[in-house]
């Protein structure tokens, strides 16, 4: 699976909402996502890829394709 | 105190409350398992600073909230020591909200990592215990006096320190003592984050009659009594640690 569709999957399951919302533009907030989702959705994601995310960089985090490229960014960081 | 040979899971011991544990019980010689959510380089930090008092330390990343990772984080334990002598449930979270801006999800969280990880945590340690053990509940003084936005940690607190004393009796022929603790507000970054948030400024850091805030060490030490044999007769009980500040005359000015 590409970390797209990983964080897809994750960010959907997290906040119980239809794959299909999922796009490239789509905010947090479009996502019906709170503070207590995105603690979730982090936690998910660094256990899938043994990295450690910073609630703080998610200030920088515009939408869903942001997001994605944030992950990808933090994976490469961590060498896997 | 001696814990040699002894082997403790903290949860939520890598920061706080929990490493002031963890140290304390390696100081005696125990080897621990430092259970953490989510800081990853904290965790490790912590764990190099337990090391160097020559035990070994062993980290496990997991979401207490998730029914599936206490599971798996004691198939782990099972795997890498076989045994379990000592539990100490401090893990803990909230939604920090009034209770008519409670929503159910932040309350079902709330209860699932401060009560019923509690009760899965220890229902897995039993069968560790082969020689008896020592479990420690940490509760806080939300549990009985109201806290601003703390309603649904005052009452998932309220319900660890249920458990307690139904685990202590019914642990009891096992030869596991189970106990809590109950502190008024510790001096962690845990409170800094819940102060500035609700914008209490400086009213957090009440003074205590005894004359200091609680610190994560003051815990560290009474659990490593309840976790020592000189605690045997003391079953299902919440000690209150907080220099005074819940019997004195003026503690419900302070907590305002």
């Amino acid at each position: 699976m590409s970390v797209e569709e990983v964080v897809k999957e994750i960010v959907t399951r997290v906040v119980r909402r239809p794959a299909a919302e999922f796009a490239g533009q789509t905010t947090f907030k479009d996502m019906g996502a709170d503070s207590l989702d995105i603690v979730q959705i982090l936690s998910a994601i660094e256990d899938k890829y043994d990295i450690e995310l910073d609630d703080e960089d998610m200030v920088d985090v515009k939408d869903m394709a942001g997001f994605v490229a944030y992950i990808e960014r933090k994976i490469s960081e961590n060498g896997n | 105190m001696s814990f040699k040979g002894k082997v403790a899971l903290v949860t939520g011991g890598s920061r706080g409350v929990g490493k002031a544990i963890s140290a304390k019980l390696a100081d005696g010689g125990a080897d621990v398992i430092i259970n953490y959510f989510r800081k990853k380089s904290t965790a490790q930090e912590t764990a190099r600073e337990i090391e160097k008092k020559g035990v070994r330390v062993h980290l496990i990343k997991a979401n207490l909230a998730e029914a599936d990772k206490i599971d798996g984080m004691f198939v782990e334990i099972e795997k890498e020591f076989g045994r379990l002598d000592i539990l100490i449930n401090n893990a803990a979270s909230g939604v920090a909200r009034p209770a008519l801006e409670l929503d159910d999800r932040g309350w079902d969280w709330t209860m699932n990592v401060n009560a019923k990880a509690v009760l899965l945590c220890s229902q897995h340690a039993v069968k560790l215990m082969k020689d008896g053990g020592k479990i420690v509940n940490i509760s806080s003084l939300g549990s009985r006096m109201v806290m601003p936005v703390y309603t649904a940690v005052g009452v998932s607190k309220a319900a660890l320190e249920a458990l307690t004393r139904y685990l202590a009796i019914e642990f009891a022929p096992l030869g596991i003592c189970v106990n809590g603790i109950s502190a008024s507000a510790v001096l962690t970054e845990a409170l800094k984050i819940y102060a500035e948030a609700q914008g209490l400024g400086d009213s957090v850091y009440q003074s205590t009659p005894a004359g200091r805030m609680v610190a994560p060490e003051d815990i560290a030490d009474v659990v490593a009594f309840l976790c020592s044999q000189q605690s045997y007769m003391i079953r299902g009980q919440i000690i209150i640690i907080d220099g005074g500040y819940s019997v004195s005359p003026s503690h419900t000015n302070n907590a305002k």
